[in-house]
């Protein structure tokens, strides 16, 4: 397949999406999510996608990453041309090239925190032991060494999104797609998330993008793009 | 409780599988029980329809008529023992019968009895070379006026009428005169004839207030080559009624306690699935108690609707069974005791929920995402 | 493996319930077919297991061996009857037989022709060669009728030597007995002198060369309405009872074999409703469908697979016990066809579960529609 065939090109732009229309039917009538939006993320770019709910912010961020197809337009990620990819490419492309961060269901409740990260591994390359040694470190580097056995449900709101950047970077992305990462957090716990997204994301030099309604957090971010009805506005 | 049922009738989907394998179950409960009354009814008939109270073999004969023999002296002996009010002499053969218009090899199988005391259910002695049949012959093309003739010497017996629920050993009995009996035997089974005035056993009736045991014990200690039986005792004697009730009824136990399994697993899952309305509901003032008598009444409520249509089922499967097929016999009695069995399975079943209901904290209500 | 396998070892419970269900349905389904068996064998495995190939009852005999008579006429019928080739008297009788355990009800069968009635199955011993040998069915060898042991038929205490044992030979499923014709006849008058000499219950006929048993059996039926021929697999079906048992139990079995697949299919059902959210965040870090399908269907794998070994481990001891007098045995090919068909079943049960998996959106994932934290 073509994803795992050529060559990372390190410099190229994280996201070139050009002219995509996403448009959805309901019923009879036609509902335009994204209209001609274009976007470019630089390599090491960390961009805050930021507008009200409905506005397209999570259907950008879905076509992104691949787990939507869009209407019209392109859309390249880290040089891998995935508009005409059919379903299938797309997984792959999924597994391998991005990381997600989702707003609610983000671990499988039955994996311990170390098997979360781990089942990237599992459903991919299945590297073992070098992914259990990737795992490990990154749990060092979240600060959750001595969490990483316990169930979700035995983590704090603050940890399980920590365990989920963390499986977010498994698979080496260049691309990490943060859907309202700290919705469900305090004031406080959501700053220190978005803390450690930049770091994580600056020390690795990987793109981002981050969704939110949060005009808050925006200055963790390098530049922010308003999205209103469908229409990007760069700011 | 209302909220459990209002759910029930608001989403029957999701009980729906779960209703459909209780329903299997309920029909599996239904008809092995079916099965064992229907077996126990085919070889204990005519001795269940005895209206007597006690049944008299001679003592080697292991509770069997075919090799019991009561000479007329032992009869008298038992005549004149304390407590006994009359008694009758009972005797059979069993054989193959043509019924006129069947094929020249297709007999039925009978046992002719020859008796004194009427059966319940079975009038007073016909006439000499005439017999009641068992409505289970119908099933062989029996019917009121034909002529059967019995065995190899072709023996005459004209069916005078039916009687119900009096089979011998899976064969429909006939009901006759001791002399037709006897003049049958003979003609057919010349190695086992009996002297005029021998029979086969004897049915007491005993005085009123008279005790049953009592008067059985002073039966054999006077004849001293005989054994009693009370009616009850004897049909438990029959060779298998005994296992075959053991074996039936662990099947159905072990089938009982597959029906629990099989509800604590679904309202175990169920249960799971609604924490999070569990915790609403309790953060509204619902207590557990209320919460979990809303499972049990689902319990209850799903048991119930398959025990219904597995009623409607055993019936159907009932009637449509050709006679002389499978024997089954499905009784109210025994679709109620199935219901109850399979019901007290389901809320037994449903208690290894009670600790996940109880375990909800209604502080989840607030602040999780759902 | 490793979604499946994690999964199954953090709800022990609800797995070890589900395992549980199935294993109890399989030791059930087990026993019965045993129970079945068992219970053919011990009535007509002696007419199943026995030399003749073709048996000759009178029609008013009714398939049963003791109340069948052939009379003389009979016999010179079937003699001439075309395609007959040996022609052999086989008597039956039930009496009273008492080893060192007591006294029992026996069936004893006297053959004219140890080619034509005597047991195919001897494990031990060999067949009766005087008057007081016997063959005896090996289901009763630890009731006192083992090699070497001497019983009495009473009354007239004849002593007959068991100098053989065959296997699923009983008939009546008690203790049976196989002499020569003069062995039974000496059985007959001890207990009753006046015996007489009895005619043969059934006759026991090979064909001719060149001729099938089916031709036999019909020529011989042709010859009077009197006459019942039947190949000797054929006569232990027509026993009286049989088609009874056989038909009671493949309702039960239908019914049982119903419920399994029922239980397995909702059970991954509501399983994988509940696990739904899981479900869709997998396929948006980029699962492929087939993958989880997998996993599920190793689930089904394992699960009929363990239930099925620990119903076969309750049922293994309870196939070595004796129900009344109807010994039970470990039914090697039902185990196997079962497993086959439980198996086959379960995974074609989960395949709804399986369904409901690829049909699953990944985009859920971002807009908070799955279940679940």
């Amino acid at each position: 397949m073509s994803t795992s065939s050529s060559a990372p090109d390190t410099s190229a732009p994280a996201l070139e999406m050009k002219a995509v229309r996403k448009v959805y039917r309901m019923g009879d009538a036609d509902i335009i999510a994204l209209d001609h939006a274009s976007l470019t993320v630089q390599h090491d770019e960390i961009v805050a996608l930021v507008g009200p709910s409905g506005s397209g912010k999570t259907t950008l961020c879905s076509i992104a990453g691949g787990i939507l197809g869009a209407t019209e337009g392109r859309v390249v990620v880290a040089g891998d041309d995935i508009t005409d990819y059919d379903a299938k490419q797309l997984t792959k492309f999924r597994q391998e090239r991005v990381g997600f961060v989702f707003q609610s269901v983000n671990l499988v409740p039955f994996l311990t925190a170390r098997e979360n990260l781990l089942v990237v591994d599992e459903l991919g390359r299945r590297t073992g032991a070098a992914a259990r040694a990737r795992a490990d470190q990154l749990l060092e580097e979240l600060g959750l060494a001595d969490r990483r056995n316990n169930l979700p449900s035995q983590l704090s709101g603050g940890q399980r999104q920590r365990v989920a950047i963390g499986r977010a970077l498994m698979n080496e992305p260049r691309l990490v797609l943060f859907d309202e990462p700290t919705s469900a957090l305090d004031t406080q716990l959501g700053e220190q998330v978005m803390e450690l997204i930049r770091n994580e994301m600056k020390s690795r030099g990987t793109a981002a993008i981050v969704v939110t309604h949060d005009e808050r957090i925006t200055h963790f971010c390098d530049r922010s793009v308003h999205i209103v009805d469908g229409h990007l506005d760069a700011a | 409780m209302k909220l459990a049922l209002r759910e029930l009738v608001r989403r029957p989907g999701r009980f729906a599988t779960a209703t459909v394998i209780l329903t299997l179950i309920a029909v599996l409960l239904m008809f092995l029980g079916g099965l064992l009354d229907g077996l126990i009814r085919e070889s204990t008939g005519a001795i269940r329809a005895q209206s007597g109270d006690l049944i008299v073999y001679s003592d080697t004969a292991q509770a069997s008529f075919l090799r019991s023999r009561i000479e007329p002296d032992t009869r008298a002996t038992v005549d004149a023992v304390d407590g006994v009010e009359r008694t009758g002499g009972i005797g059979v053969v069993q054989l193959g019968a043509r019924v006129p218009g069947n094929g020249p090899r297709d007999l039925a199988s009978v046992a002719l009895f020859g008796y004194e005391i009427a059966p319940d259910g079975v009038p007073d002695v016909p006439a000499d070379g005439q017999a009641w049949a068992d409505d289970i012959l119908k099933a062989d093309g029996v019917e009121v006026g034909d002529e059967l003739l019995l065995g190899p010497a072709r023996s005459p017996v004209t069916v005078a009428g039916f009687v119900s629920d009096t089979p011998y050993n899976s064969q429909g009995s006939l009901w006759a005169s001791p002399a037709t009996w006897r003049t049958v035997l003979t003609a057919n089974r010349p190695d086992a004839q009996l002297a005029d005035d021998v029979f086969q056993s004897l049915i007491v009736e005993v005085a009123p207030g008279a005790d049953v045991g009592d008067v059985a014990t002073a039966i054999d200690a006077a004849t001293g080559d005989t054994e009693t039986f009370t009616i009850d005792d004897a049909i438990n004697a029959i060779p298998g009624v005994e296992e075959q009730q053991g074996t039936f009824n662990q099947i159905i136990g072990v089938t009982v306690v597959i029906g629990l399994v099989v509800i604590a697993l679904f309202f175990a899952l169920l249960t799971v699935e609604r924490t999070g309305l569990y915790g609403v509901l309790k953060a509204l003032g619902a207590r557990s108690g209320t919460i979990f008598a809303g499972v049990v009444a689902q319990a209850v409520a799903v048991t119930l609707v398959a025990a219904v249509v597995a009623g409607g089922l055993a019936l159907l499967l009932d009637a449509v069974i050709p006679p002389g097929s499978i024997p089954l016999l499905v009784t109210p009695t025994r679709i109620v005791t199935s219901t109850v069995l399979l019901l007290v399975a389901a809320i037994v079943g449903c208690a290894f929920s009670l600790r996940r209901v109880l375990r909800v904290d209604p502080a989840s209500a607030i602040g999780s995402g759902s | 493996m490793f979604l499946a396998l994690k999964e199954m070892t953090r709800a022990k419970a609800r797995f070890g319930l589900l395992i549980a269900a199935i294993a109890l349905l399989v030791f059930l389904i087990l026993f019965q077919q045993s129970l079945q068996n068992g219970l053919l064998t011990s009535f007509v495995g002696g007419i199943r297991n026995q030399s003749a190939p073709v048996l000759v009852y009178s029609v008013d005999g009714q398939r049963i061996l003791q109340g069948s008579i052939i009379t003389p006429d009979l016999e010179a019928l079937v003699e001439s009857a075309p395609g007959v080739g040996e022609v052999g008297a086989i008597h039956q009788g039930t009496f009273t037989v008492t080893s060192a355990d007591g006294a029992f009800d026996a069936s004893l069968l006297g053959y004219a022709d140890p080619a034509l009635g005597a047991p195919t199955t001897i494990v031990e011993g060999r067949l009766a060669e005087s008057l007081d040998e016997v063959v005896a069915s090996s289901a009763d060898a630890e009731s006192g009728f083992d090699i070497g042991d001497v019983v009495r038929v009473e009354p007239g205490g004849l002593e007959l030597t068991v100098v053989g044992l065959a296997d699923q030979a009983q008939i009546n499923a008690g203790p049976t007995l196989y002499g020569t014709v003069d062995t039974f006849l000496d059985a007959l008058r001890a207990q009753n002198p006046d015996a007489g000499t009895p005619l043969p219950n059934v006759l026991g006929v090979a064909p001719a060369d060149g001729t099938t048993v089916d031709e036999v059996v019909a020529s011989i039926n042709a010859q009077s309405d009197e006459l019942d021929a039947f190949t000797k697999d054929d006569a232990a079906d027509a026993t009286p009872g049989v088609a009874q048992v056989r038909q009671s139990f493949q309702v039960i079995f239908l019914l049982y074999g119903l419920v399994i697949p029922c239980v397995t299919g909702l059970f991954f059902l509501i399983v994988t409703f509940q696990k739904a959210g899981a479900l869709t965040l997998l396929r948006a870090i980029g699962a492929p469908a087939g993958r989880l399908v997998a996993s599920l269907l190793i689930q089904a794998v394992l699960i009929v697979g363990l239930g099925y070994l620990i119903g076969t481990l309750l049922y293994t001891p309870v196939s070595q016990l004796r129900l009344g007098g109807i010994p039970l045995e470990f039914e090697t090919a039902a185990v196997i066809t079962w497993a086959i068909v439980l198996m086959a079943l379960g995974l074609l049960s989960s395949l709804v579960a399986a369904r409901r998996v690829l049909a699953i959106d990944p985009v859920q994932a971002t807009t908070g529609a799955g279940v679940g934290r």
